[in-house]
């Protein structure tokens, strides 16, 4: 179907306010490859409707909440129909009483904590790009920050999901209760789909209570075997962090200087915040700077209010985009908290040999790092070929361990030369089956999940 | 089907002791936990030692056209192990080896067998517990708490069985041995031990299962308050959660387990009370200092009757003592309970506690609770005398008026025993005709031919892969209680 045509049969659905014609479409574009037209449902009915059309016209649909994290998935492979879920905004319901709440997966993640502040609450999501993430993104990306260590990810707190699947059929998941095991868990399995299941139309949530108190001690280390020391000790405490985080040296300089905390130059820092109530978050932060500075931590600074805020954003939107190191390429690595340290040091001296940079964050206590490749000198005569050579040996590496290596944003040059997932293991068929039960065409994000799914 | 000819086929597998054939033995499989509705016999019963066994077993009854029902300790409440279809029950008993403790990675990779509290006690000396804690806790098994998706008066703070699971290896129908996620977190693809987790044995089996293990908390506190009314104490439970705090438990029994628990154990609960919160905080200890008087606070607000607060672990076990034996309790007020599982948003409690004492009253029955009132948990005991005519039918239709009721404030017809055989026909209560279609690709993904434990978790089957399931109607139907929708 031409784009003329299709975007006037979308316009007979959506009301032509509502359909970008293909010519301007390129702000849409994945790795390169411009939909032929981009739709936004205003409800799940009308993206029911959309998606009922494409199934009989055989048209692939990429979900699209607000793009930021588009960069995850293999190259797609066809491009036919973008639906953007931004007029989804709503928050469907919040009852205080029950710490739960139900949003439509276009809002963003500012507005739902702004709502949700209001009565003292909160959803502990912090991704990168955390402001600018909607619901539904978050979602279907399973993406996490700092807080998992404590509060987990959308798997741990999503408890009812609404779905528009492959054939218009609108769906339900779970209920608006914490607990529930009637049937299937079916939130589980649309988590981290990357939308090649289903669209995620609504989710229910369990929210938390922000703490009375929340402050966070930054202890800047000369070696990462020292910060490892101090935090294997600090995890196996009883010591109840909300967040552990592990900054490697570029983004210890970055992040604590703008939290007003120097770090030595070469030092590698930990961020761990502590929330409830005061006299037992004062003794806590009080038993980690002790903690570090028996395991060699040269600095400390206690971090609150604003300054606090300013760093767990930074961190979150690292590398900021006024940065003039640029990403060229982000990776998650996943492995066992004990090889996070081995790992980032490891990932140095590799990268160090491509005339690259790379910047690490983790969720120490989870095993989780976010690695991001620069080069600082000029990132135009960067050899892909090389980045994603460096890429399949850092993953053979930690596979070998027994961890993952996933690219999670990276040029269309360099995920042409690698594998975005890497091996997933022998379930892998049993991944197909079920991507063919639900979406036997094919329409939902062809090409870009794991194996080819 | 020739059954001897199976029985020595399975023998030559697994060896003749682990092989179950004789009716009498047989009897002791024909039901679970759930003692009073429908039982089944299964036709055979096999003990497998190790994971390569399962697969010849499964590949055998693959190859006869035979359910499979994966059982652990059988103390499923809904009937989730029992052989509704006949067939070859795989008791995972013997499978009960912890094969790895990965301390310093707070993992622990086990067989599905081994009793819940046996981790716990393998790794309590390390200052480390596994913190799903099923009431069964000390009889059930890691696999039948996967299966089920247990939860436990401690769920509300650190979630239910899903929570801490990272990974299966899982015998598919096929006879295909699959690994889902592992030690290390965000694995590639979907996440397919969150799906099978709670699937009550309709997936495949479980022979090894990765899970998360905590560091115990620096302190606990355990407090007892009694109201006189149940809606004082429903009220204290919203404000303890409205003041922003999470206890690790926060359970109420209303004036019938208390009064059968006084005839009982002689626990010295006030006289007057009509409901008792027992409420209990973990972590720092001048976290839960001030947290505990914030609860005090609350509670003198609703004129609690009696504040207790335990000072060391000997208290503390007194204090759980009247929760932990208070479904035992009921025994003594009747001759046989239908314990139901219903979840509610917690701020519905007191009008759903009202609604479910009117439906005491029309079905001419007790109903005592005793709940996880912090997630909203109801387990209401139905009390009825199987012996006299209809009181049965009176108690069913009872309990399937609590569940619509749980479902017209947006709740859930179990919130941790499952489906089974007993809320089969009730899930299309929740869930629509296109709700159930997408659980049935799920299940017909994992096993086309339904031959996992059939009869379980989905109601009437309509895609052709469940053809050779023939269908019987539940009790609660033939007696006109529910209908097919």
């Amino acid at each position: 179907m031409n784009s003329e045509r299709l975007t006037r049969a979308l316009a007979g659905i959506l009301g032509a306010d509502h359909v970008l014609a293909a010519e301007i479409c390129a702000s849409y574009a994945i790795d390169d490859h411009v939909p032929k037209a981009v739709a936004f449902p205003g409800d799940a009915q009308e993206l029911a409707e959309v998606m009922r059309f494409a199934s009989s016209e055989e048209l692939s649909v990429i979900p699209w909440g607000s793009g930021t994290t588009i960069g995850l998935g293999g190259i797609p492979a066809r491009v036919d129909l973008v639906v953007g879920l931004t007029r989804l905004n709503r928050i469907i319901d919040h009852e205080p009483g029950d710490l739960t709440a139900t949003f439509q997966a276009g809002i963003l993640l500012r507005e739902v904590q702004a709502a949700l502040c209001r009565s003292g609450q909160f959803l502990p999501f912090d991704p990168a790009g955390c402001e600018r993430r909607t619901i539904g993104g978050i979602l279907a990306t399973h993406s996490s920050g700092p807080w998992r260590h404590r509060y987990g990810t959308a798997r741990d707190l999503v408890i009812g999901i609404r779905i528009v699947h492959a054939d218009g059929a609108i769906t339900k998941g779970g209920a608006k209760v914490v607990k529930n095991v009637s049937g299937y868990d079916m939130n589980k399995l649309y988590i981290g789909s990357l939308g090649t299941l289903g669209i995620i139309v609504e989710a229910t949530f369990r929210l938390y209570p922000l703490p009375d108190v929340e402050r966070t001690w930054i202890a800047a280390f000369p070696t990462g075997d020292a910060a490892a020391r101090a935090l294997t000790q600090i995890l196996h405490s009883t010591i109840v962090c909300t967040r552990v985080e592990l900054l490697s040296t570029i983004a210890a300089q970055s992040a604590c200087r703008q939290a007003g905390c120097d770090v030595p130059a070469g030092a590698v820092a930990a961020a761990l915040s502590v929330g409830g109530v005061p006299e037992a978050v004062e003794t806590q932060i009080a038993a980690i700077g002790t903690l570090c500075r028996r395991e060699g931590a040269s600095a400390g600074c206690l971090v609150e209010g604003s300054a606090q805020t300013i760093l767990w954003k930074t961190i979150c939107d690292f590398p900021s985009t006024s940065d003039d190191r640029l990403s060229w390429t982000t990776l998650k690595a996943s492995v066992l908290p004990t090889q996070v340290v081995d790992t980032i040091r490891h990932t140095d001296a590799l990268v160090g040999r491509l005339g690259l940079e790379s910047a690490a964050i983790a969720e120490a206590g989870c095993g989780i790092i976010r690695l991001h490749w620069t080069d600082a000198q000029s990132p135009a005569a960067s050899d892909p070929l090389s980045i994603a050579k460096g890429i399949t040996d850092l993953r053979g590496w930690i596979t070998d361990r027994g961890g993952s290596l996933v690219i999670l944003s990276a040029p269309p040059a360099i995920k042409t030369a690698t594998d975005v997932w890497g091996p997933v293991g022998n379930a892998l068929p049993l991944m197909w089956t079920l991507k063919r039960q639900f979406d036997p065409k094919g329409l939902l994000n062809p090409g870009r999940f794991v194996g080819g799914i | 089907m020739d059954k001897s000819r199976i029985v020595r086929e399975l023998a030559a597998l697994v060896g003749r002791t682990w092989v179950i054939s004789d009716p009498d033995e047989l009897a002791v499989y024909e039901c679970d936990g759930l003692t009073f509705l429908e039982k089944a016999r299964p036709d055979v019963v096999v003990l497998p030692d190790n994971t390569e066994q399962v697969v010849e077993i499964v590949k055998l009854c693959g190859r006869e056209r035979l359910p499979i029902v994966p059982r652990g300790a059988g103390t499923g409440l809904s009937g989730g192990a029992v052989a509704a279809r006949g067939g070859v029950i795989i008791g995972l008993n013997r499978m009960n080896r912890i094969l790895e403790i990965d301390l310093a990675n707070q993992r622990a990779m086990v067989e599905p067998g081994l009793v819940n509290i046996a981790l716990t006690q393998a790794v309590q000396d390390d200052g480390h517990y596994f913190a799903p804690n099923p009431a069964s806790q000390a009889a059930s098994s890691i696999g039948g708490n996967v299966a089920e998706n247990a939860g436990g008066p401690h769920c509300l703070k650190y979630g239910t069985t899903t929570t801490h699971i990272l990974g299966l290896e899982v015998v598919l129908a096929s006879g295909e041995i699959v690994r889902f996620g592992g030690k290390t977190q965000d694995r590639p693809g979907y996440d397919l031990t969150g799906i099978f987790t709670g699937s009550e044995g309709t997936l495949g089996i479980a022979t090894k299962v990765i899970v998360r293990l905590l560091p115990r908390a620096e302190a606990v506190k355990t407090l007892l308050a009694s109201f006189r009314a149940i809606n004082a104490a429903s009220e204290a439970v919203s404000d303890i959660v409205a003041a922003g705090i999470i206890p690790a438990a926060l359970e109420m029994m209303d004036r019938h387990i208390i009064g059968a628990l006084e005839a009982w154990l002689r626990i010295g609960y006030p006289k007057d009370a009509d409901a008792v919160l027992l409420i209990e905080l973990d972590g720092p200890a001048a976290e839960i200092e001030a947290q505990a008087n914030q609860i005090k606070q609350i509670c003198v607000r609703h004129d609690a009757l009696d504040l207790r607060i335990a000072g060391d672990e000997l208290e503390r076990a007194l204090l759980w003592r009247g929760r932990k034996g208070a479904v035992a309790a009921v025994g003594r007020i009747t001759h046989d309970f239908y314990l139901q599982d219903g979840v509610v948003p917690r701020t519905t409690l007191p009008r759903v506690l009202r609604e479910i004492e009117a439906i005491a009253k029309r079905h001419a029955c007790v109903i005592a609770n005793v709940f996880h009132a912090g997630d909203g948990n109801l387990h209401p005991l139905i009390c009825f005398d199987s012996r006299r005519e209809g009181e049965l039918q009176r108690a069913l239709a009872a309990g399937a008026e609590i569940m619509r009721l749980c479902l017209s404030v947006g709740g859930s017809i179990t919130g941790e025993h499952g489906v089974g055989i007993e809320k089969i026909d009730c899930v299309p209560l929740m869930y629509s005709p296109d709700d159930l279609e997408a659980m049935r690709r799920v299940r017909a993904a994992f096993d086309s031919d339904s031959r996992c434990n059939p009869g379980k978790l989905l109601p009437t089957p309509r895609s052709c892969g469940d053809t050779n399931i023939t269908y019987r109607p539940h009790r609660i139907e033939r007696e006109g209680l529910a209908q097919r929708l």
